[in-house]
């Protein structure tokens, strides 16, 4: 039902160490945030393309159609950067004049929206890199390794479970009603999703009783434990990351002219 | 010139109304979490540090009514798995378009302001990861404004609807529409305050972002007010027994019984 989730288990990353993914994916988005790149956005586009794409095998028009999905946030978060209301006279690209006031873009307003644009771009395909590859439970496992508090992660498993429960009762109640004119109409559509909703709270709350009692029959003392996977961390991969990591660092110092000045006060001072 | 300036205004309208019918379908899909990347590095540490304190404090509460109740960590559970469910369904919006519920209002009347907000910070890190919506980064920012302020205005106007004896439904509508604003306007500031205008700063980028999200998101906490209320009357007719014993949940101080209202 969610198409993200499956990928996760059959991805062709999805035997690596979750740690790895988690690694690369975090450090390259705070290095993505880090700089004020265009070009780095984009090299961190394209490596997390490759990664997710060539390297997972998931398929790229899979990996398309999630890059899209957050275009209507972008658009109307990067337009409303990009306009300018200000007292008539103030100077911009393209404007309209209204009473007083004109509405319009400027250059650096442009320049400031498409740094954004890319820079979200470049932090969203670490994020769907993370997602298409990395499984639900090891993310779990980290987290319980990382020492955060076992309730929390109690918590964050049981929610993960149930999702996929509650999601298929909802879409058959929903197809029943859809089948009998239940969403016909607006009035009707509000009436059949209230049915829905508070029929699925009574049986989430049987579920949870149901399931409280199957667990105190088998000896349930107040931890859920699971079995975990091992997996061993490959010294060559963290290399990998690291030198990778290094990489986007030097092009996000380069171009945003940093390098350069290093250099050069270096050479200066050693008297070339 | 006046003439001119009519016509411009004339073609602004048109161009407003065109843009609100263009986005109007794809910008409610989801309620508005602020996407992945979009914040500046600076906000959303700052985001995070002032989102902890209240997810501690919930961690606290939710243990204390574990320890308890050992059978409430199924309870809560499950709330997470169906607050996550109810903000992937599509909502009929009264603007025609459909959109998705927060789940905020209903969530923080069923299960209390402090559970929501370590359920709303998980249900979060799901939509980011398995529906693509919202982010890691941003998880901060976004908790902040759908799991600690949407509940708490949720929560207090609830109370203060039940010790002024409104009806159930008016409390429960307010709750829920202004559990929604109230996160919309805090995510509006956000953003805001992360990109403030090079004209009029922070206030006018503001009423910028206020503006063009009011458009999408005024309709869809009507709706969503609307659905609670029905969702509540549903469950108040038939499963008057499960409310009362969820009271546990939502008042943790005093599982006894007689609230504190």
């Amino acid at each position: 039902m969610l198409k993200i989730d499956q990928y996760a288990y059959i991805n062709r990353l999805s035997q690596v160490h979750p740690a790895e993914k988690i690694l690369l994916a975090l450090a390259t988005m705070i290095v993505c945030l880090a700089f004020t790149s265009p070009v780095l956005y984009l090299a961190v586009i394209l490596l997390m393309t490759a990664v997710t794409v060539v390297m997972a095998r998931i398929p790229g028009r899979f990996f398309l159609k999630l890059m899209l999905a957050p275009m209507a946030f972008l658009a109307l978060s990067v337009l409303t950067v990009v306009f300018v209301v200000a007292a008539s006279g103030y100077p911009v690209l393209w404007g309209v004049q209204i009473g007083g006031h004109v509405i319009g873009v400027t250059a650096a307003g442009l320049i400031q929206a498409g740094t954004l644009f890319l820079r979200a771009m470049g932090a969203v395909s670490c994020l769907y890199f993370l997602s298409l590859t990395t499984p639900m439970v090891e993310l779990f496992s980290t987290l319980r390794a990382l020492r955060l508090p076992p309730l929390f992660v109690e918590l964050m498993s049981l929610i993960y479970r149930y999702i996929f429960v509650l999601l298929e009762t909802t879409d058959r109640i929903y197809t029943a009603q859809a089948t009998r004119f239940g969403y016909a109409n607006l009035r009707t559509s509000y009436a059949s999703l209230g049915q829905l909703l508070s029929s699925l709270f009574v049986r989430s709350y049987y579920n949870a009783q149901m399931l409280f009692t199957a667990l105190t029959s088998r000896g349930y003392t107040g931890n859920l434990n699971v079995l975990e996977n091992t997996y061993a961390l490959s010294r060559r991969n963290l290399t990998v990351i690291g030198v990778v990591e290094a990489a986007l660092v030097v092009i996000g110092l380069w171009s945003t002219g940093v390098l350069h000045g290093i250099l050069h006060s270096t050479m200066g001072g050693a008297g070339f | 010139m006046s003439n001119r300036c009519q016509l411009y205004k004339k073609f602004l309208l048109i161009g407003v109304l065109l843009g609100y019918f263009m986005l109007n379908p794809l910008a409610p899909a989801y309620a508005m979490h602020i996407m992945e990347g979009f914040l500046p590095l600076r906000w959303c540490l700052f985001w995070a540090v002032l989102t902890l304190p209240f997810l501690v404090l919930g961690m606290r509460s939710i243990g204390r009514t574990v320890r308890e109740h050992p059978e409430m960590k199924m309870l809560l559970g499950l709330a997470g798995a169906f607050t996550f469910v109810l903000s992937a369904l599509k909502m009929p919006s009264v603007t025609g378009s459909s959109s998705h519920p927060t789940g905020v209002g209903l969530g923080t009347v069923l299960f209390g302001p402090t559970a929501m907000t370590v359920l709303g910070f998980i249900v979060l890190i799901f939509q980011a990861l398995l529906l693509a919506h919202g982010g890691i980064t941003t998880l901060g920012a976004n908790t902040f404004s759908m799991a600690v302020v949407g509940p708490l205005v949720a929560w207090g106007l609830y109370r203060v609807c039940v010790r002024l004896k409104t009806p159930l439904w008016a409390g429960v509508f307010l709750g829920a529409l202004f559990g929604d604003l109230c996160t919309y306007v805090t995510t509006a500031t956000q953003l805001a305050l992360a990109f403030p205008s090079p004209v009029g700063g922070f206030t006018a980028s503001l009423v910028k972002f206020m503006a063009i999200y009011a458009v999408t998101q005024v309709p869809l906490a009507v709706s969503e007010g609307l659905l609670t209320v029905v969702i509540f009357n549903l469950l108040t007719v038939h499963n008057r027994r499960e409310l009362e014993e969820l009271a546990v949940l939502a008042r943790p101080e005093k599982p006894a019984g007689e609230g504190r209202s």
